[in-house]
């Protein structure tokens, strides 16, 4: 099946390997888990770039912050006890779901970004995070903010370009706050129909100072449902509050139908998991509704 | 076509041969006659293909046989000790947790996996790690029966091995003192 591969490359240096993307231009392509290269088995690859031994598994404080290298695996992100202990853990969930075990062994989380599925589910997550990937190519090394890698469906602005790591900037501080990450799937581990990560940062009152609500499956990118989130803002949560919220994403989402959900049943479910995870998050928050 | 060296233990061998820069670990392993690497769906669902890499569960049909380079390979040949069985293959054959067989040598190595990671698990645990091993004969109840009855011989297994080191120590500790008091 893979016939075509003329090359494959080990690098050890993030400089050897961008030096080697660079001369083997779009007939190459870069290996980290594997998992979505073998599936979707592009005739067009000439060569492959190994690039789990350049140093980049790790999860560390950046700052306030924290930095994860691109090669981490999902099933190191479940384990890590700081992704466990980030912003209620909905980072380690999400991975936890990406597959089998089998899968989660070699999946990275610079592949699930990378490879830009509209349904990924660490991207909602660090969107509702508001991630920063550090790009690198042989000419030069810049940030991106996640909300502006995805071009579309598959596509991503990076191109030729490697990503080194995602860096997950400091939470809000202060007040009360609260996470969630719910997922729709045929089963646990399958890919998502619908996704959604939320973020609450509430006062001492209960009023709402801070907001994200990101959504995957359910347009051509993952994506922040911004018009919801503005109406959190300044608010307390109650059930009027809950159905506002729901209808605002329903018309910010724009779903297809597929051979596993039609575009009504993603529109209908973006709601209702959006509702449940503000439920969470509130509860987390410490506030009844 | 180019070909390159693989150099990788397999079952605690050393082997180096020669592959296609593209070849899949599971079409490698099954072409030096590690059969009881199963082909399954080719797509990373059904498991069939698992095999542990330095001692993880992965799918061997979704590897590059190159990413496998000087890494530990463990296949379901390699379980057993010369003609004893490991307790997790004892304990499929009690609990009838084979039928047809193809799914088993995956499954016992995900098993394999979980309880070096957690020698006590959940029923909820093993049905977790056996959640990419697609089984269509069983309905699992019995595989999941197998590792938690595995589980138990490979603690009790673990006790003794304990046990006997701790006689073996305050034994030799006697054997110091005994000269001395003969002085």
């Amino acid at each position: 099946m893979f016939d075509h591969i003329e090359r494959f490359y080990r690098p050890t240096s993030l400089r050897e390997a961008l030096l080697l993307l660079g001369k083997v231009g779009n007939r190459g392509r870069i290996v980290a888990g594997a998992t979505d290269i073998v599936t979707q088995a592009d005739r067009s690859t000439r060569f492959l770039v190994d690039i789990t031994h350049l140093g980049l598994n790790y999860v560390r404080r950046n700052g306030r912050g924290w930095a994860i290298g691109s090669t981490t695996t999902m099933a190191a992100l479940e384990d890590s006890a700081v992704i466990r202990a980030l912003a209620g853990g909905i980072l380690a969930k999400a991975a936890s779901t990406c597959g089998s075990i089998q899968n989660r062994n070699m999946a990275t989380v610079g592949g699930n970004l990378a490879n830009a599925s509209p349904a990924a589910d660490t991207a909602a997550v660090l969107l509702a995070l508001d991630a920063q990937m550090v790009v690198a190519s042989s000419r030069r090394k810049r940030k991106i903010a996640l909300a502006e890698f995805y071009s579309g469906p598959h596509r991503s602005v990076l191109n030729d370009a490697l990503l080194k790591e995602v860096l997950i900037p400091a939470l809000p501080g202060g007040g009360r706050s609260g996470w969630s990450f719910q997922k729709l799937g045929r089963t646990e581990t399958d890919i998502s129909l619908v996704n959604v990560a939320a973020g609450l940062q509430t006062d001492a009152g209960g009023r709402i100072k801070w907001a994200r609500l990101a959504l995957g499956a359910v347009g051509p990118t993952p994506l922040r449902a911004r018009n919801a989130e503005g109406l959190l803002l300044g608010n307390t949560l109650n059930e009027d509050l809950l159905t506002r919220v729901g209808e605002a994403v329903r018309r910010e989402v724009s779903p297809i139908s597929d051979s596993r959900a039609s575009a009504e049943y993603r529109r209908e479910m973006s709601a209702v998991l959006v509702r449940r995870a503000l439920r969470e998050c509130a509860a987390q928050a410490g506030y009844k509704l | 076509m180019n070909s390159m060296q693989l150099r990788l233990k397999v079952n605690g061998e050393s082997q180096q041969w020669t592959v296609a820069p593209g070849d899949l670990l599971l079409d490698v392993l099954r072409r030096e006659g590690y059969f009881g690497v199963k082909r399954g769906c080719e797509t990373g669902e059904c498991g069939a293909c698992t095999v542990l890499v330095n001692g993880q569960p992965i799918n061997s049909c979704l590897m590059f046989a190159a990413q496998a380079e000087g890494c530990q390979v463990l296949t379901i040949e390699g379980i057993a000790q010369g003609d004893k069985l490991d307790p997790l293959q004892e304990a499929f054959l009690e609990y009838g947790a084979v039928q047809c067989g193809y799914c088993t040598p995956g499954m016992i190595l995900s098993a394999k996996a979980l309880l070096a990671k957690r020698p006590d698990p959940t029923e909820a645990e093993v049905r977790e790690a056996l959640g990419g091993n697609f089984c269509r004969c069983t309905g699992y109840l019995k595989p999941v029966e197998a590792v938690l009855a595995a589980a138990r011989v490979y603690r009790t297994q673990a006790a003794r091995l304990q046990e006997g080191r701790a006689s073996q120590k305050a034994k030799r500790k006697s054997q110091k003192s005994k000269p001395t008091e003969g002085l």
